[in-house]
């Protein structure tokens, strides 16, 4: 009876347990359209927590404007608000951050008459309210006020240096601080066109240049003059993208799937300053189907994102051209797009238009995002003890998040652990700084151990001149004995 | 004991190679199997060396590490070499038998050794600043290496020294040429074996 009583007491002590560890086990992680990942040291895929999940998505419909035609780009102003470019529609749409509709500008009184737009592909706004178009099949920028009043348009730029062929399609159109205008054309090889702040023409900025291949100088010295015709013409990268961040730098992307260089950062003379300390440029997929960037987001602390249209894919990297996280992908469901045109940040947030759906669609940082990007952040600004408290947490959820490891170990490299330093460097794969962390340590080791070795050094000396003295003593003994 | 004296002689070769190759072909003081040991040695080292080498200067990637691949990279060479330099030398007048060209061959080998160890040890406790030293005894050990390479040529087969370069040069050329021929070879014996294959299965299928 007792023997009984034990056994279903056992039993239910058992059953309690699995109970409470089916409690305890995470519940299963929201499924997500696409997978998180990122590229290690060796350029291998390696898989990471998601990033940033889809939170919700909008269409012309649902926010009371009809549906958009073929929207082309978004522009996400400092206080919240949401302009989309709906091209097909030529209107602008512009969303307060509730993704209610405030404004609609379909047209404007140009000095008298009634203009409209015809597929404008570009929209920025300015810190200060004010609008600019990229006004493409009319050929010319527009600049409206807040209100969607007509201010002026900027025409074709007409210098010396342009000749009488070109063809003047402004795509996107972006405004530094001090109000200088960039155009993004169709078909320009020179770089952006640059305007004054007046409306001037002043040059073209950052060329791409073209690249030397001694290959393809042999094949061109020993082929004829028609193979010659035949090959592919050599000409600079074209722009198809521009952002520009807080301090005044420029960042172009390139359809180019061929080059290293498909993102630039144009400091103000027009020269490319990316930082490229990451063993592997920012070029999206490692594959041999390369992305091919369409439009680029500068977020903040050299933070940007690159959308990629191959794949649909949004690639996030920092000021040191490390990727932080890769999100997106083309597909049907909410969260993977059919064809991505043009991406944003706001907070937290990521914004991603849809030209074929006509959608906008919203990301929110998960756990690992919002770690990464803090931790992020921190660290670009020094804060290397602070950010390292953050990278152990995001260690926690992604033990083969290698910016990490580097985190931590210049941390420890600062508050002079140089041992610990060094794992935490070679498991991040830094060569230089666990270089650093081991020239401290072995100064460190031999300070310390430098006395004992060196006794043990003339120890062992004085032994073995005192053995091979006692040596030679008997045998001189026994050539003596000989002799005698 | 003997041993140990053989390891000694090695060492006097790789110090003093025009006498000690001499001593080697004509006072019998080779040894088949010390070459032989040689030519495990180097094979270890060069295994040591890419596990073991340091973080600053070790740039493989761990998990494609293969210690069979060293047979690929090392055991494989030295036969080619040692076939490719005994077909050509038997052919242009060259006084070395297959045995003294391996042996040659193999006490040639003891630089990578002698430099390599002690490198390895070393490039644990180098910076990045400092890591031309490493790369600096690299090469000089590959330098010794060929230098004796280049004495024993010339000693075991009694070659002038133009004659001896363009030897070398031309066993180089050797090696390619069975490459091609062994790959020809199996390129052609899977051809075979398929159409073998074939018959066969028709025969099959139909009876």
């Amino acid at each position: 009876m007792e023997a009984l009583g034990l056994k279903i007491k056992s039993l239910l002590l058992i059953l309690a347990a699995v109970l409470l560890f089916a409690g305890l086990s995470p519940s299963a992680a929201q499924a997500s359209p696409y997978e998180g990942y990122t590229y290690n040291y060796w350029g291998q895929a390696v898989k990471s927590p998601i990033a940033f999940l889809p939170s919700r998505a909008i269409t012309g419909q649902e926010a009371g404007t009809g549906a958009w035609n073929a929207p082309t780009d978004i522009f996400i102003s400092d206080e919240g608000l949401v302009y989309v470019l709906d091209s097909g529609n030529g209107r602008i749409v512009v969303l307060n951050s509730q993704w209610e509709t405030v404004q609609e500008i379909k047209g404007f009184n140009n000095n008298g008459k009634e203009d409209g737009f015809k597929n404008p592909e570009g929209i920025f706004v300015t810190k200060k309210g004010q609008i600019y178009v990229a006004d493409t099949e009319n050929r010319r920028v527009v600049e409206l006020n807040r209100d969607g009043s007509f201010v002026r348009e900027l025409g074709a730029p007409k210098a010396d240096v342009i000749s009488e062929s070109f063809e003047y399609f402004p795509r996107k159109v972006i405004v530094d601080k001090a109000g200088r205008i960039y155009v993004v054309g169709r078909g320009v090889y020179e770089g952006l066109i640059e305007f004054d702040i007046d409306g001037r023409f002043t040059g073209f900025m950052g060329t791409n240049r073209v690249q030397f291949d001694p290959i393809d100088l042999f094949w061109k010295t020993v082929a004829t003059k028609e193979q010659r015709e035949k090959l592919i013409r050599f000409i600079p990268l074209e722009f198809n993208n521009a952002d520009v961040d807080e301090d005044g730098f420029i960042y172009t992307t390139t359809m180019d799937k061929s080059t290293l260089s498909a993102v630039k950062k144009l400091n103000p003379s027009g020269i490319d300053v990316l930082s490229m300390n990451a063993d592997i440029p920012p070029i999206g997929d490692l594959s041999i189907n390369r992305s091919s960037f369409i439009d680029i987001d500068v977020v903040d602390s050299g933070v940007y994102r690159a959308l990629d249209s191959t794949r649909g894919r949004i690639f996030t990297y920092n000021e040191d051209g490390n990727l932080l996280y890769v999100i997106g992908q083309l597909g049907n469901q909410l969260g993977t797009f059919k064809n991505p045109v043009a991406v944003e940040s706001y907070g937290d947030a990521i914004y991603v238009l849809d030209r074929d759906l006509g959608r906008i669609t919203e990301f929110k940082a998960t756990q690992f995002g919002s770690l990464v990007n803090h931790a992020n952040q921190l660290y670009s600004s020094g804060k290397h003890d602070e950010a390292a408290r953050l990278w152990q947490e995001v260690l926690r959820l992604d033990a083969n998040y290698e910016m990490a490891y580097v985190g931590i170990g210049k941390s420890l490299l600062r508050q002079g652990e140089y041992k610990d330093a060094m794992t935490y460097l070679k498991l991040g794969n830094d060569r230089e700084y666990y270089s650093k962390a081991l020239g401290k340590y072995r100064r460190e080791y031999m300070r310390e151990y430098f006395g004992m070795y060196m006794t043990g050094v003339i120890a062992l000396l004085v032994l073995i001149f005192g053995i091979r003295r006692f040596a030679r003593s008997r045998k001189g003994g026994r050539v003596q004995d000989a002799v005698s | 004991m003997q041993f140990l004296k053989d390891i000694k002689y090695s060492l006097h070769v790789a110090m003093h190679p025009f006498d000690g190759f001499w001593d080697l072909k004509y006072e019998n003081k080779g040894k088949l199997r010390v070459a032989v040991l040689m030519l495990f040695a180097v094979t270890v080292t060069m295994i040591l060396k890419r596990q073991f080498a340091g973080y600053v200067v070790n740039f493989n990637f761990p998990l494609d590490l293969n210690s069979i691949d060293e047979l690929k990279y090392i055991v494989l060479p030295f036969l080619l070499w040692c076939i490719a330099n005994w077909s050509l030398t038997t052919l242009m007048d060259g006084e070395g038998k297959f045995t003294e060209i391996v042996i040659a061959t193999g006490y040639a080998m003891l630089p990578l050794i002698l430099v390599n160890i002690p490198n390895i040890l070393l490039s644990n406790v180098i910076t990045l600043r400092e890591s031309s030293f490493y790369y600096l005894l690299d090469t000089l050990a590959l330098l010794w290496f060929i230098w004796l390479l280049f004495i024993g040529t010339m000693t075991v087969h009694q070659y002038t020294v133009t004659k001896t370069i363009t030897t070398m040069l031309l066993t180089l050329l050797v090696i390619g040429v069975i490459i091609f021929l062994g790959l020809l070879f199996f390129s052609l014996i899977q051809q075979i074996v398929s159409f073998a294959y074939t018959v066969y299965q028709e025969l099959s299928l139909r009876g």
